[in-house]
């Protein structure tokens, strides 16, 4: 094979096989680089440090033409599709976690996506995960070696003196027969295994949440990383799995933020001026626990439902399905700490400025009930209380509430509207909508016309072609002309909504056919590959003429 | 600028010994401060800073002057047989050195040998004659050597990683010139300047001092170590460049086939030539030995020691490259 192909993505880590020669090499691993490229043991007295002027690497920077080609965030790097590339010596970057992000999302941005990345020098079991996060690929032994030089013991969670490997902490083959180049190397290759699985699981992100925790340095890259445009565009839509919220960091994982962003840039409520704030449970989706029935029960629909909950802040009933509300597990304690505390109020606060209602009931009990009245405070409306115990599901608390919203008038279905408008940023004001199915698998008809199905396991709407053409704009991939056969390739693609994230539901046209699929790729990486899977095609519709 | 404390004061003035040509001869060394070196552009240089700034000649003669009694003082109470008199610049050039002051020490140490420092652009066949002359006048043993930082014979390192304005050609022909007068040459190499990995700079000082042994009176190796204020340091604080070990040393000091003297500025220390810490004050003990004793045995006694960061070592020398390095600090 030749070139780069991603098979697997997860964030901004990626699984994948890479070309050299006739031979075919999956990444993310380590290799003996030297043997794969002999052309960087012909790279004498051509260093350039990572900090270097721009003046020095005009002079001094030399590309052989061979691979993997050099970069230099002070060079001009015009790289095709395709490519191996190396960074060179920025091993010395680990220990600068804010140049290294911005140098990468730099480079990133101009390098097509599909290019495989060889970070030389750093890799070692500890900080493999992290590597593979900030998007390197392709890793040798060299540190691995140097640290066997050294008598140093390495393992997942950090460096030994060589005298431990004898209590048992690892029985591979170079831990049986005392030999340290042999488990250092190992060490190296089995994480980097463990990281590829999780990558094609679609949990890395929750494997490198608890990986990171070894050093500071690596902590910061991961937060660095977090707060990044790249991240954003490469973070998926959903997953299928759980989405683990486990540490403080969890809260500030871009699916927490895009979660509360879209509550309040494109989500649309349905008619009503009465919400009620009830507590969050471990079942989801939520209306289908014991204690979100008898809430339900209570306010009879006389009321716009929204759950508080950690870390996502507030989710209205209508989206509970929308990833990751519906897939979202975190250690429940009572106890709420501050950066939690600060985030939900901000979320609260955000949306009740940006959706006013006349009367907001807090059903809440504890912790939650403080943090409400605190949004309360700060956007300046008046909260009522019908929690009348620690217990809000008691009989007392629920007849309080039901109470409290005798006399108000009951609100229409709101699944469509509140869920289109939550995914596609479309307020779809279609008439005659009937939903139907046994939730949470829902199909939304007109007549005998399917537009839309939930994808529970996603948390997304699935539309048909019927009801793509209900949403005249957005979440379009454009290709040239020909009638897709299986998947659209990235190649193929002219254009695409920069909106577009991986997992996300579009709508493929071209002159010669339509397809609705989903975005295996984010917009920016379909537009800039040349190489792989875009979208997965669901149904392709040929067009007339 | 911080006004300079003691300007009437050399930099520095002490005694000791120098080998020269199997003679073990006492010597006073002194650097004095002058109007700094013109060039003022190396990568690892920081006495490039130790000038007087923005004062009239007439002033510089004066100032230059009073340090120079300091250093007949110290001559007259020593009597040593050598002087090395450095300017942290250049000795020959009169933009630096007035030549009012160049005339002055050759009758301050007349009938002595005498070691000073220039760039080759500096270097004048009358001018040497003149002082060749004179040293002799008295004492026909009396040698004037020119000390020259050619730094590597390797032109593509000397301008790249140093940037020095030097072509070891112009060097070849300046030492024939020296010659021809009757002065003698001292060559300084500066090993490991920054963009080398340990084995590049290795092999650039072993095949640097192969070259100059035929043209080369005096060969002192410089390890480069991490000054105040300079490039390297700027490099050295971004974790791009790390000193040479002083395995690295004395693996070129035992190799090499002529006598070169090393004095590991910093030695031991981050910013110097440095092992892991346990190693490092025997191997410098034994290169201050060897430095007067030539005596090649030490040196390579000193490579069959071992230490626990001899392998490190090892590992450095064949694995790092220039794509992936400094690998250790």
């Amino acid at each position: 094979m030749k070139g780069v192909e991603i098979l697997s993505r997860d964030g901004t880590a990626r699984y994948g096989r890479f070309g050299v020669g006739e031979d075919t090499f999956i990444f993310p691993a380590a290799y003996q680089t030297t043997d794969l490229f002999p052309a960087i043991s012909k790279r004498d007295l051509t260093n350039i440090p990572v900090l270097e002027d721009k003046e020095f690497v005009d002079r001094y920077l030399v590309r052989d033409g061979e691979e993997p080609v050099p970069l230099h965030i002070r060079a001009d790097n015009e790289v095709p599709s395709g490519t191996t590339v190396i960074t060179p010596n920025w091993h010395t970057l680990l220990t600068r976690p804010r140049d290294l992000c911005s140098f990468l999302d730099t480079l990133k941005s101009t390098i097509p996506p599909d290019t495989c990345w060889y970070l030389p020098g750093a890799a070692l079991p500890e900080n493999a995960a992290i590597l593979v996060h900030a998007g390197f690929d392709l890793f040798d032994f060299i540190a691995v070696d140097l640290a066997t030089a050294q008598g140093i013991f390495c393992l997942p969670d950090g460096r030994y003196p060589e005298k431990v490997m004898e209590e048992g902490l690892c029985s591979c083959n170079g831990c049986s027969s005392g030999n340290l180049l042999e488990h250092n190397r190992i060490a190296l290759q089995q994480e980097l295994a463990h990281i590829s699985r999780r990558i094609r699981d679609g949990t890395f992100r929750e494997y490198l949440d608890g990986r990171c925790r070894t050093k500071p340095e690596f902590v910061s890259i991961m937060r660095h990383l977090e707060r990044s445009e790249r991240m954003e565009q490469y973070t998926p839509v959903s997953r299928s799995g759980p989405f683990y919220a486990t540490s403080g960091d969890s809260i500030h994982r871009v699916e927490v933020k895009r979660f509360a962003d879209r509550l309040v840039d494109r989500y649309i409520p349905p008619v009503t001026d009465v919400a009620v704030l009830i507590p969050c449970s471990a079942k989801k989706p939520y209306s289908l626990s014991q204690s979100h029935r008898k809430f339900s029960q209570a306010i009879g629909r006389r009321a716009h439902e929204l759950i508080m909950t950690s870390p996502l802040g507030l989710v209205p009933r209508d989206v509970e399905l929308a990833y990751p509300a519906a897939a979202y597990d975190v250690p429940v304690t009572g106890y709420w700490d501050h950066e939690e505390r600060y985030q939900i109020t901000e979320t609260l606060v955000r949306y009740f400025t940006r959706h006013p209602y006349r009367r907001v009931i807090a059903h809440l009990d504890g912790d939650a009930r403080l943090i409400a009245q605190d949004a309360a405070d700060k956007a300046g409306f008046e909260l009522e209380c019908t929690c009348q115990s620690e217990r809000p599901t008691d009989h007392e608390s629920l007849s309080a509430l039901s109470q409290a919203l005798s006399g108000e008038r009951k609100i229409k279905s709101h699944l469509v509207r509140g869920m289109i408008s939550f995914q596609f940023g479309y307020d779809l004001k279609a008439p005659n909508l009937e939903v139907k199915g046994s939730y949470p698998e829902q199909v939304v008809k007109r007549g005998r016309n399917l537009l839309f199905s939930t994808d529970p396991s996603h948390g997304l709407m699935r539309p048909t072609f019927d009801g793509w053409s209900l949403l005249e704009t957005g979440y379009r991939v454009y290709i040239d002309d020909f009638v897709p056969q299986g998947d659209i390739l990235a190649p193929g693609v002219m254009d695409a909504d920069p909106v577009i994230r991986p997992g996300d539901e579009v709508l493929v046209i071209g002159d010669k056919a339509m397809t609705t699929g989903r975005a295996v790729m984010g917009a920016d990486e379909m537009i800039r590959s040349s190489r792989g899977v875009a979208v997965r095609v669901r149904k392709v519709k040929k067009l007339e003429g | 600028m911080k006004p300079i404390k003691k300007p009437e004061d050399p930099l520095a003035i002490w005694n000791g010994q120098d080998r020269i040509a199997d003679n073990i001869l006492t010597s006073v060394t002194a650097i004095i401060r002058s109007g700094g070196c013109s060039w003022n552009r190396c990568k690892m240089c920081q006495y490039r800073h130790e000038r007087f700034v923005g004062i009239e000649t007439g002033e510089l003669i004066r100032l230059m002057s009073a340090q120079l009694n300091k250093l007949e003082e110290e001559i007259n109470k020593v009597k040593p047989q050598v002087i090395k008199l450095y300017t942290s610049g250049s000795f020959l050039d009169p933009a630096e050195v007035p030549s009012e002051i160049q005339d002055k020490v050759i009758n301050l140490v007349k009938g002595k040998t005498l070691i000073v420092e220039s760039r080759c652009d500096y270097i004048n066949k009358d001018k040497l004659k003149m002082m060749v002359e004179t040293l002799k006048e008295e004492n026909d043993s009396a040698d004037l050597f020119i000390a020259i930082g050619l730094e590597t014979t390797s032109d593509i390192i000397r301008e790249k990683c140093i940037d020095k304005g030097l072509l070891y050609s112009d060097f070849q022909k300046m030492t024939e010139v020296i010659h021809a007068c009757g002065a003698k040459v001292k060559t300084y190499l500066l090993h490991k300047p920054p963009y080398l990995t340990e084995s590049e700079a290795h092999s650039d000082m072993m095949k640097s001092i192969k070259e100059i042994i035929p043209i080369s009176d005096l060969i002192s190796m410089n390890p480069c170590t991490v000054q105040r204020n300079t490039h390297v340091e700027s490099m050295w604080k971004q974790q791009a460049y790390r000193p040479p070990y002083l395995w690295s040393v004395a693996s070129i000091l035992a190799g090499s086939n002529a006598h070169v003297t090393c004095d590991p500025i910093g030695g031991g220390q981050t910013r110097g030539p440095h092992n892991c810490g346990r190693c490092d004050s025997v191997i410098l003990d034994a290169i201050r030995d060897y430095n007067l004793s030539a005596d090649r045995d030490l040196m390579q006694s000193v490579m069959e020691m071992d230490c626990s960061c001899k392998k490190e070592w090892e590992y450095i020398m064949s694995e790092e490259k220039s794509w992936t390095m400094p690998l250790t600090r």
